[in-house]
């Protein structure tokens, strides 16, 4: 069974994706911001991450950051409300770029891209 | 024969004489008559300073103020005696200089052809009489100086309130247009300066030029005559007459029309137009020129080439040469600077071409001081149109940066609020989504979850609408295919459209150059027209789409039509179809076509619409090209 850690502030994204992926057959943890996703990374080891960017204390492009020093090719999936920050991102090699919606459908299919199940 | 008078008879007489009432000549005449009979002289004259000839005794008697008696005794002491004087020069003969107070005035000549002797008692009673004319000539002169004075006083008076009631009219408004007009009325108006034409040239400071602005006259004699007998007939004071004055049917004035034309560069020092700014100061001309020399001044007085071949080198001096061929009289014109704080702004011209009034120092002086006055008022109208000029751009302007300010500022709001509706719309939108799939299809919960999940949706692309327009354009320019972005385009709005009744026609042109630009936003602009273009078409018509290659002042450019058989824009909104926040539709924002064209035009295009209410839309995109064509390989 394939790990995912979704990481966002707003409690109801969390739950949300959560409900949907258990659902899909994955095992979810969730982090509320960057600081608890790095506690949580070694524990958990994930197979791949969602990232939000908007977070309070330490933002996504740093988390991502951060991420990245610890795992180089652990793929991460960039999940924000609005495309600021394409450019930026790219620099930093995270794989995937979703814009957050209310259907699911493209954030699923990229996760299964990304894992090699499709 | 010589007499010897009665002292006391002949003073008598002369006294008579000088109290009388008669003119002065009459009494100077009656008194040397009485004189030559009381005497009998053969001669009794007086002689004034205009006979008196330079250099010859009697001039030199003049100066001396002595008198002369040349009688048996006293014989003439030679001097110099001209030609003239000769016959002057008898036996016996009196010369008295007469002066009113310094002022030598006549000498009293009495000649005797016999000799004869003046007693010391004759002298003196010479003398006393030569005292008495002396008293008369002095009365007479007073009479007149005084007797002026008061047509003088009237003259004055007249012009002084004249120019009173002018600068009244002149305050009456501040239009540059009228003021001017009003001038110059004023100066060939009759009761008011009385020229026949008055033309006003205004000097351009940036081209260094003079140019005709307005012309008050008639355009030939005859007009002249009509519009005197009018206005001598009209009552009412002089500034409401000028203030009334229709101006108009002045502006079509033949003269008019011709001086409004004319510009002379002020580095023209021959022209008599540019000398009067250059030198600032007035000059009164008169042809024909009798005097030798100035000739120069008719053949160039306007130095304007005129197409006639006037002599007088233009078309507002061919009224005069024409007019002076007709009927060679003199011809007087004179030009005044205008002054406006401090420096000339302007020249007037004034001519009396149809009475022929000769134009004294003492107009141009009249003149001179009222257009001192109206040079005043002019640069004050000019600063006013100047100052309601840019106070109507600062407006202009402090209206758009406040525009610009609260776009910004809306930009910014936008951008925050849509984001923070996105997240919880992503709840709200993905629970209802969940419920969704368990709930039964056939059940009355189903078309809960479906609306739910609809309006979000809706309230999704609103907040993208948003996010598309609002944010900042950095964006990276690459070379593209049209074709792809269209072909991607269309794809992706089919996705979510019912397009079953609607009929796509795609003309694509074989080779097409490359465009310069970004991928993103040239995909969301042609998807808005295509998705704009199946709401209007409303489940049924027929979509086309045409790409081809143009070229326009040389360069390449490609040009996109988008083209549906909806039921068009009505013209009324057809002006506000690229405003952003305005909209037609219920509910929809209406920022799709803002959008495009705002992507459009960042990408240095251009975005037509042929609006053909009832039977469709085509949207036209023109788009800047790479020189290079695209190949097929």
């Amino acid at each position: 069974m394939k790990r995912i850690m979704i990481v966002d502030d707003e409690e109801n994204i969390r739950f949300l994706y959560k409900e949907e992926l258990e659902e899909e057959g994955f095992a979810v943890e969730c982090a509320k911001n960057g600081r608890e996703a790095l506690d949580k990374l070694s524990l958990f080891k994930p197979d791949l991450i969602t990232l939000d960017i908007k977070m309070p204390e330490m933002d996504g492009i740093e988390t991502l950051k951060r991420i990245r020093e610890i795992e180089r090719h652990l793929p991460i999936i960039i999940c924000t409300a609005y495309g600021e920050y394409k450019q930026d991102i790219t620099t930093w090699a995270s794989d995937a770029y979703v814009v957050k919606c209310a259907d699911l459908t493209e954030l699923k299919t990229m996760i299964r891209k990304l894992l090699g199940l499709l | 024969m010589a007499t010897h008078p009665d002292p006391y008879d002949l003073l008598k007489s002369i006294i008579h004489l000088s109290n009388s009432s008669i003119p002065i000549e009459a009494k100077l005449d009656g008194m040397l008559q009485t004189i030559s009979n009381a005497f009998g002289s053969d001669r009794c004259l007086l002689l004034r300073p205009s006979e008196i000839v330079e250099n010859g005794f009697l001039s030199h008697l003049a100066s001396e103020k002595k008198p002369v008696w040349v009688d048996e005794e006293a014989s003439f002491q030679g001097e110099k005696v001209l030609l003239e004087e000769e016959d002057l020069i008898c036996p016996s003969f009196a010369c008295i200089p007469l002066y009113d107070e310094a002022s030598f005035q006549a000498i009293l000549y009495i000649g005797f052809s016999k000799n004869r002797r003046f007693s010391s008692q004759e002298t003196d009673l010479i003398l006393l009489i030569a005292k008495e004319m002396e008293g008369a000539i002095r009365n007479a002169m007073a009479y007149y100086e005084t007797s002026k004075m008061p047509q003088e006083h009237e003259k004055r008076v007249k012009q002084l309130s004249t120019l009173w009631e002018l600068n009244k009219a002149l305050l009456a408004t501040v239009n540059f247009e009228r003021i001017v007009h009003m001038t110059l009325t004023a100066i060939t108006i009759g009761d008011g300066l009385g020229f026949n034409r008055a033309m006003l040239f205004m000097v351009n400071e940036k081209r260094r030029t003079l140019e005709g602005t307005l012309a008050v006259g008639p355009d030939n004699a005859g007009e002249a005559g009509r519009i005197w007998s009018t206005l001598s007939q009209r009552k009412g004071n002089l500034s409401d007459l000028i203030t009334q004055i229709e101006f108009s049917s002045e502006t079509n004035s033949m003269l008019n029309s011709i001086v409004k034309g004319i510009q002379i560069p002020l580095e023209q020092e021959e022209c008599i137009l540019s000398k009067t700014v250059l030198e600032a100061r007035p000059f009164n001309m008169r042809f024909p020129y009798s005097e030798v020399g100035i000739d120069s001044y008719r053949e160039g007085w306007l130095q304007i080439h005129c197409e006639r071949g006037c002599s007088l080198g233009s078309e507002v001096g061919c009224y005069v040469s024409e007019h002076l061929s007709h009927d060679p009289k003199v011809y007087s014109f004179a030009t005044v600077p205008l002054w406006g704080k401090g420096k000339v702004i302007g020249v007037i011209l004034v001519d009396n071409l149809y009475n022929q009034n000769p134009i004294t120092d003492e107009d141009i002086q009249f003149l001179t001081m009222f257009t001192n006055q109206a040079g005043l008022a002019i640069e004050n109208s000019l600063l006013y149109r100047n100052l309601e000029e840019v106070h109507r751009e600062l407006k202009e302007t402090q209206a758009y940066l406040l525009h610009q300010e609260k776009m910004a500022a809306l930009g910014e709001l936008s951008t925050n609020i849509a984001h923070e509706i996105k997240n919880p719309l992503v709840s709200i939108g993905g629970f209802a989504r969940r419920l969704d799939r368990i709930i039964q299809d056939e059940s009355q919960e189903k078309r809960y979850t479906e609306t739910i999940i609809k309006e979000v949706s809706r309230l999704e692309k609103i907040l993208d609408d948003i996010h598309n327009y609002t944010r900042d354009e950095s964006f990276a320019f690459k070379e593209l295919d049209l074709q792809h972005i269209l072909e991607d385009s269309l794809s992706m709005v089919s996705e979510g459209v019912q397009g079953e009744g609607i009929q796509l026609v795609k003309e694509f042109a074989e080779e097409l150059p490359k465009v310069r630009g970004d991928y993103h936003q040239l995909k969301q602009a042609f998807s808005n027209l295509i998705s704009n273009a199946y709401q209007a078409m409303d489940g049924k018509g027929k979509l086309s789409i045409r790409i081809h290659p143009i070229s326009k002042d040389g360069s390449p450019f490609i040009r996109v039509e988008v083209e549906d058989t909806g039921k068009g824009i009505d013209p009324e909104n057809l002006h506000n179809i690229f405003n952003p926040f305005y909209s037609t539709k219920e509910a929809h924002l209406g920022l799709g076509l803002p959008t495009v064209h705002k992507i459009i035009i960042s990408h240095h295009g251009q975005i037509e619409v042929d609006n053909r209410p009832g039977e469709g839309v085509t949207f036209i995109i023109t788009l800047p090209a790479t020189e290079e064509r695209s190949n097929k390989f």
